[in-house]
């Protein structure tokens, strides 16, 4: 044992490389410090967690360039894989950090919660997701899992006296904490069989048919095994059919402006360590047809959960709950991009529909009112009389989470569907298409009353704070860029396409 | 010297118990614990696998496993406690506010 | 088994004796030179004033459970200390000493900083 640990290579300590996480560590701690303080001022703490994702974003930003020239920055023995693809989900995860940050200030101050936890729960959260998209080792996709997703837990059940928040939580531990088990079980039957638990590892054991440790053959069925493990585990996180039940639950439950970074950031964060195993390593051609299994399955899995999310939503009367069931409904979108091996699409999708997403929960945090109550589609009689802005802004969000041409959600789902289209997927693309059509109908309903049902009772809203008016706007603004001229976004993706497969 | 194979057919059945477990039972408190003898059987797995291949990640991928329990723990009956101050019970077939 | 082998397990044997020594030291100086104090709930078995004679199926004060909750997180973050001490000598060669002690002092102060916040929250208060 002693001498083989001696044979490791030394740690590449790489300060740089991990330096948005670090930012966004360090700021989550300042913030939990300053939470604890004799009178913590709001305003302050929010300064640092804003100060801390924008730093993170520009630190970034920074690695962008040295990645292009280098092709991708490797850390702590492969560890952690600085490469385009995990820069472009950094930067997702660090916009809707951002976002959601500012979206629950207000709720958080109306309902007294203490706030420095708050923050620096989604500020850890988002580093968990960080080093999954980064992650070059089957551990570190485990450690960002967890980390993101205990976090997740605590912001879940935050509302500690609120029965619904309570069972919210959960439910989501519960859940999520059998799906982290099946994950892992995955993760150390791939590790048996091919005798390296690092991604790269991996991939050169599937392609060369031998394992790294023992040098004998891959073991298949252990590989196999292993594969479906994780494919359970995975659609699980991304809440995928028949995988999905606790989804309208949990997103019901919680208070909005969680639900809101659960539905996109947990989601992109999922499909980011969901790429990274399933289409770098499982590459086609080689592990005795095992590409071409997960490929089918996966298209089985996506299909289903594209009708069931769908057909769902139709039927739902809390606006919180008929979104979960979109969120099911996207998940199935994006992988259909999975399935077509097509890491580019997918990342595109999911920015759109975080983008969207998160101004869309933003609203519904405002409308929610105290007590993060109204969430029912009725609560919103009458709203395009007494409150014209909100509800063109709402329209406008979920004409794009519809997929309406010349905004964002058209864009990601054209990308998405084309690139599977062109794989030989046809089925699914079609059965998306067709499900897409549907979802208008419930993507409208919202639309109509607002528009014209009479308003019961006019209901006491305070103006709308300037933390959701911000993340609306540029939620908005997000949404037309993407869906009018995603072109320069799209080339720089195009460009790094290379980064993501490439061996040392 | 034992096997690898029953190794993990140890594992996969305390896997499978753990599994069964959480849709069987009903109480919070034993639900989490069949959650925690899920990732333990893989611990056993990952041991038993790590020694095989005298490969030592496994052995570090265990490390992380009893750290990312305990955190869980803390978390999951930190829950389970406000769930049982709001209600005054730990049987998951009450938490039904929220439809299935 | 060979002698050589054998050998090695003399500092496990060493370490075993030492923590013997000091346990048994601690018991022993404790009851030479400690304040003994007799009163009801320093007789009782369990020192934190729970009566052992009883119901067991009443309910806990909430400390106790926090009290544990922290003492396992605590607890289990010293595993990360085995590693880092089998790898120190192997790492130094590469970086410096000082910076690798420095990394395990960052670990550390990340775990005051967990201290810190328990404190600040009065979780170790019982009055």
């Amino acid at each position: 044992m002693m001498t083989l640990l001696l044979q490791t290579s030394v740690l590449d300590i790489n300060y740089v490389a991990i330096w948005p996480m670090i930012i966004l560590s360090i700021s989550g701690i300042a913030v939990l410090l300053f939470g604890i303080a004799k009178d913590p001022v709001h305003r302050d703490m929010s300064m640092i967690g804003i100060v801390g994702f924008v730093l993170a974003g520009v630190a970034t930003g920074r690695l962008w360039l040295p990645v292009k020239t280098v092709g991708q920055i490797r850390a702590f023995s492969n560890m952690v894989i600085i490469d385009h693809f995990s820069l472009y989900f950094f930067f997702i995860f660090i916009i809707i950090g951002l976002l959601t940050l500012l979206i629950s200030a207000s709720f958080l101050e109306a309902e007294r919660l203490p706030v420095g936890e708050f923050y620096s729960l989604v500020m850890f959260a988002v580093v968990g997701m960080m080093l999954m998209a980064a992650a070059g080792h089957l551990v570190m996709i485990f450690l960002g899992l967890e980390i993101a997703s205990i976090s997740t837990y605590a912001l879940a059940g935050y509302r500690r006296n609120d029965l619904r928040s309570n069972e919210s939580a959960i439910k989501y531990f519960v859940l999520g904490s059998a799906a982290t088990a099946f994950l892992l079980y995955g993760m150390a039957l791939i590790y048996g069989a091919t005798g390296s638990a690092e991604l790269e590892g991996i991939r050169t054991a599937i392609i060369d048919n031998v394992n790294a440790a023992t040098k004998q053959p891959v073991h298949t069925e252990l590989l196999f095994l292993g594969a479906a493990m994780m494919l359970v585990g995975f659609s699980f996180k991304v809440s995928a059919v028949p995988f999905h039940l606790w989804t309208p639950d949990v997103y019901e439950g919680a208070p909005s402006s969680v639900t809101a970074f659960m539905a996109t950031a947990s989601k992109a964060a999922a499909f980011a360590a969901f790429l990274r195993v399933f289409v770098f390593c499982f590459v086609p051609g080689y592990g005795q047809g095992l590409h071409s299994a997960w490929t089918t399955s996966l298209e089985t899995i996506a299909i289903l959960t594209m009708i069931a999310g769908n057909i769902a939503a139709l039927t739902q009367h809390n606006f919180k709950r008929m979104l979960a069931y979109s969120s099911i409904a996207h998940a199935g979108y994006a992988l259909v991009g999975l399935i077509a091996d097509d890491w580019q699409a997918v990342a595109f999708y999911l920015l759109t529909y975080s983008i969207t997403n998160i101004g869309a929960f933003g609203l519904i945090t405002y409308l929610a009112g105290r007590g993060d109550r109204e969430t029912e589609i009725d609560d919103l009689a009458g709203l395009g009389f007494n409150n014209l802005g909100v509800s063109i802004a709402m329209l406008i969000l979920l004409l794009s989470l519809a997929g309406i041409p010349l905004t964002a959600g058209f864009m990601g789902k054209f990308i998405v569907f084309k690139a599977a289209w062109q794989k030989g997927f046809h089925v699914a693309v079609i059965v998306a298409v067709v499900t897409s059509a549907v979802s208008v109908y419930y993507y409208l309903r919202p639309m109509v009353i607002m528009f014209f049902r009479e308003l019961k009772v006019e209901p006491k809203r305070l103006p709308l704070p300037t933390g959701v008016l911000v993340t609306v706007v540029l939620s908005i603004l997000g949404t037309f860029y993407l869906g009018v001229m995603p072109g320069r976004l799209f080339q720089a993706m195009e460009n790094a396409k290379v980064s993501f497969v490439q061996s040392r | 010297m034992v096997p690898l194979s029953w190794y993990l057919v140890l594992s996969a059945v305390l896997f499978t118990l753990g599994a069964v477990g959480l849709f069987v039972k009903r109480n919070i408190i034993s639900i989490f614990m069949c959650i925690e003898l899920m990732l333990n059987a893989v611990n056993l797995s990952l041991v038993a696998f790590s020694s095989f291949l005298k490969h030592l990640d496994g052995q570090l991928f265990v490390f992380m496993v009893m750290v990312v329990a305990a955190a869980e723990a803390g978390v999951g009956l930190a829950l389970i406690i406000s769930v049982f101050r709001n209600r005054e019970s730990v049987d998951i077939d009450k938490l039904n506010l929220l439809k299935m | 088994m060979n002698g050589q082998e054998i050998l090695s397990y003399v500092p496990i044997l060493m370490m075993f004796l030492v923590s013997l020594a000091i346990a048994t030291g601690m018991v022993v100086s404790s009851s030479l030179f400690g304040q003994k104090v007799k009163s009801r709930e320093k007789l009782m078995p369990y020192e934190c004033g729970k009566d052992p004679v009883g119901s067991a199926r009443e309910r806990f004060s909430v400390k106790f459970y926090m009290v544990a909750l922290m003492f396992i997180l605590f607890d289990i973050e010293a595993i990360f200390f085995v590693p880092w001490a089998v790898v120190f000598r192997k790492m130094a060669e590469v970086y410096s000493k000082a910076f690798v002690f420095l990394e395990m002092l960052v670990f550390i102060a990340v775990l005051l900083v967990g201290y810190i916040y328990v404190w600040k929250k009065g979780i170790l208060d019982w009055k």
